[in-house]
């Protein structure tokens, strides 16, 4: 799989404050990285370095083979920038608007302000003047004034950041669409549901690159997998008897519920619902105990403060 | 022209004309000057006379206007006044397209930032002078052809104060070189200084003090003329027009390189 975005040692420093610090990733083709970190922890400036509308103070990167800082109209050719809030000329209709930003692109402008205008079902408001747009109308909008000259990669910052839940939920459906198209997507975002939603890997940063890799080895990584067992009555009896087994390696209590580590999940679960039973436990239900993308990020933030302190 | 830059120039009309108040301010403004010279040149001959001036700074003036254009002797001394100020009005017309930058160019690229439109702007492919020219020539072209409807509104007022027998002294090469040479190079001037001024402070009222500034030399060539210590001939006009192509072309540079993207779109707020 060819490499899309990649990153040597990123750093931007403002005077003495450092916003981004030795970055280095690499983003596939076709796929969609999340970007997650708290506010102020350098998302945006890290989007506007990869969409060379500022330079890096350190390292750089290269965006399909381009370098950011240095060929930066080559680079505008192929990416599309949504910016946290996107704005737009009140006055000039929605049509005037996308037509107006296609224009600096070598494209047939009408058709494709036609094409995404329909796709992003403006086409009935087209001749509305802008300013009279809803938040979501406009988000949807920037979507399209992102994606009109058809770049491979886009970068978008904070989509959903100040819509109501319909509208965040078509921009997602939007964002999912694009990714099906093979489209690269670098996704800043501090919704974590949208991240483990839409993204096929996540990354945690604050300031610097905190952890890489899949939503769901990130949870493997950082939590064993545990079986959670429903009782109607919970007896040290039954307790005893699964802290005897040589493969449980913890039991939580918690009212009627046991939470249960084991040393291998699956090849474990059925001797350990076996033991209950036979120690007369009348067992009501029995699950895996899911990890939110939330305790991951707040693990990883947690963990990345104390490192730093 | 080139692609981006017409782009550029029909976006900024749409929306400057667009609106009903800036429209009107581009329409009525380079009007009140124009009335304002007609009123002003037809009070001085009417009310103060040509004995009077004489006498003032404005005679010296006159007398190295007459030396040099000596087919003005023949006139009267009324006469001989009324064609030396007629004569200084294209150069007071450079002062509609510097007020019209003062008000409109210094709020272009602060308005991008402030309608957040600058940051999907600089993500396309338009290159800094791109941006910049166009923004100048779309405030400097209807701003210049209205310099020079004022310029035909002008002339027509002479004939009706009576004076349409000096037309033939006032319609010189000089005329026409201010207006159609000196004129669209101020103007372009006057509006790339404006952008300058809006790239480089985040505060339209900053820009337009700093932008201003363009209305100093105007105001020296028509203060030199008038009070006698120049008279801008047909080759100084010439050798001004080509110092100006020169100006524009570095001002356009220095505008390039002022125009820090990094800095707008980071530390505007």
């Amino acid at each position: 799989m060819s490499v899309m975005i990649e990153t040597f040692n990123l750093t931007k420093k403002f005077n003495n404050l450092t916003a981004v610090e030795d970055l280095c990733i690499q983003v596939n083709k076709g796929e969609i990285l999340g970007f997650l970190g708290p506010n102020g922890a350098g998302k945006t400036t890290t989007i506007r370095m990869l969409a060379g509308i500022i330079a890096p103070t350190k390292g750089y990167a290269l965006v399909k083979g381009i370098r950011t800082d240095e060929e930066v109209e080559k680079l505008h050719e192929i990416i599309g920038l949504l910016t946290e809030t996107p704005g737009f000329y009140g006055r000039l209709s929605a049509r005037e608007n996308l037509l107006y930003f296609a224009r600096f692109y070598d494209i047939d402008a009408d058709s494709q302000v036609d094409k995404y205008l329909q796709k992003m079902g403006l086409w009935e408001r087209r001749n509305d003047k802008v300013g009279t747009f809803s938040k979501g109308m406009k988000q949807r909008l920037a979507l399209a004034r992102c994606l009109i000259h058809e770049p491979e990669v886009l970068f978008l910052d904070e989509p959903t950041s100040g819509l109501d839940p319909e509208s965040a939920k078509e921009v997602r459906e939007l964002i999912m669409k694009l990714g099906k198209e093979g489209r690269t997507i670098f996704l800043s975002t501090h919704n974590l549901e949208e991240a483990e939603l839409l993204c096929d890997r996540i990354a945690v940063f604050r300031t610097g690159l905190v952890v890489i890799d899949t939503p769901q080895n990130l949870k493997q990584r950082l939590f064993q997998r545990q079986v959670i067992v429903e009782l109607e009555k919970v007896d040290q009896k039954i307790i005893s008897a699964v802290k005897s087994l040589d493969f449980v390696l913890d039991v939580k209590e918690d009212g009627r519920q046991l939470t249960i580590e084991l040393r291998d999940f699956d090849k474990n679960r059925p001797e350990l619902v076996r033991c209950i039973v036979e120690r007369g436990g009348n067992i009501t239900s029995v699950f895996e105990k899911r990890h939110s993308l939330e305790e991951i990020y707040l693990t990883l933030v947690k963990e990345e403060e104390e490192m730093k302190a | 022209m080139n692609r981006r830059i017409k782009n550029i120039v029909i976006k900024e009309w749409k929306t400057t004309f667009g609106n009903i108040n800036s429209g009107l301010f581009i329409t009525l403004l380079p009007l009140i000057i124009t009335a304002q010279a007609l009123v002003l040149i037809y009070l001085v001959m009417n009310f103060a006379g040509a004995d009077v001036l004489i006498k003032t700074i404005l005679g010296k003036g006159m007398e190295n206007w007459v030396n040099t254009f000596p087919e003005m002797a023949e006139l009267s001394l009324v006469d001989r006044f009324q064609v030396f100020f007629f004569a200084q009005f294209p150069f007071y017309l450079l002062l509609i397209p510097v007020m019209i930058a003062v008000s409109f160019a210094t709020f272009s690229i602060i308005e991008e930032k402030q309608e957040r439109t600058l940051e999907p702007l600089l993500a396309t492919p338009v290159k800094t002078w791109e941006l910049l020219l166009g923004k100048a020539l779309a405030r400097a072209i209807p701003s210049l052809l209205i310099t020079w409807l004022c310029a035909g509104i002008f002339l027509a007022g002479i004939t009706w104060m009576g004076s349409a027998h000096l037309l033939k002294f006032v319609l010189n090469a000089q005329w026409f070189i201010s207006l159609f040479l000196l004129v669209p190079l101020f103007s372009l001037l006057a509006f790339m200084l404006g952008v300058i001024a809006s790239s480089r402070v985040n505060d339209p009222k900053a820009a337009q003090n700093i932008a201003v500034i363009a209305i100093f030399p105007i105001l020296a060539i028509l203060g030199l003329q008038l009070m006698g210590f120049a008279v801008f001939t047909l080759t100084k006009l010439f050798v001004l027009s080509i110092v100006m192509v020169i100006v524009n072309f570095f001002v356009l540079q220095i505008a390039i390189k002022l125009f820090q993207r990094e800095s707008i779109v980071v530390r505007w707020r």
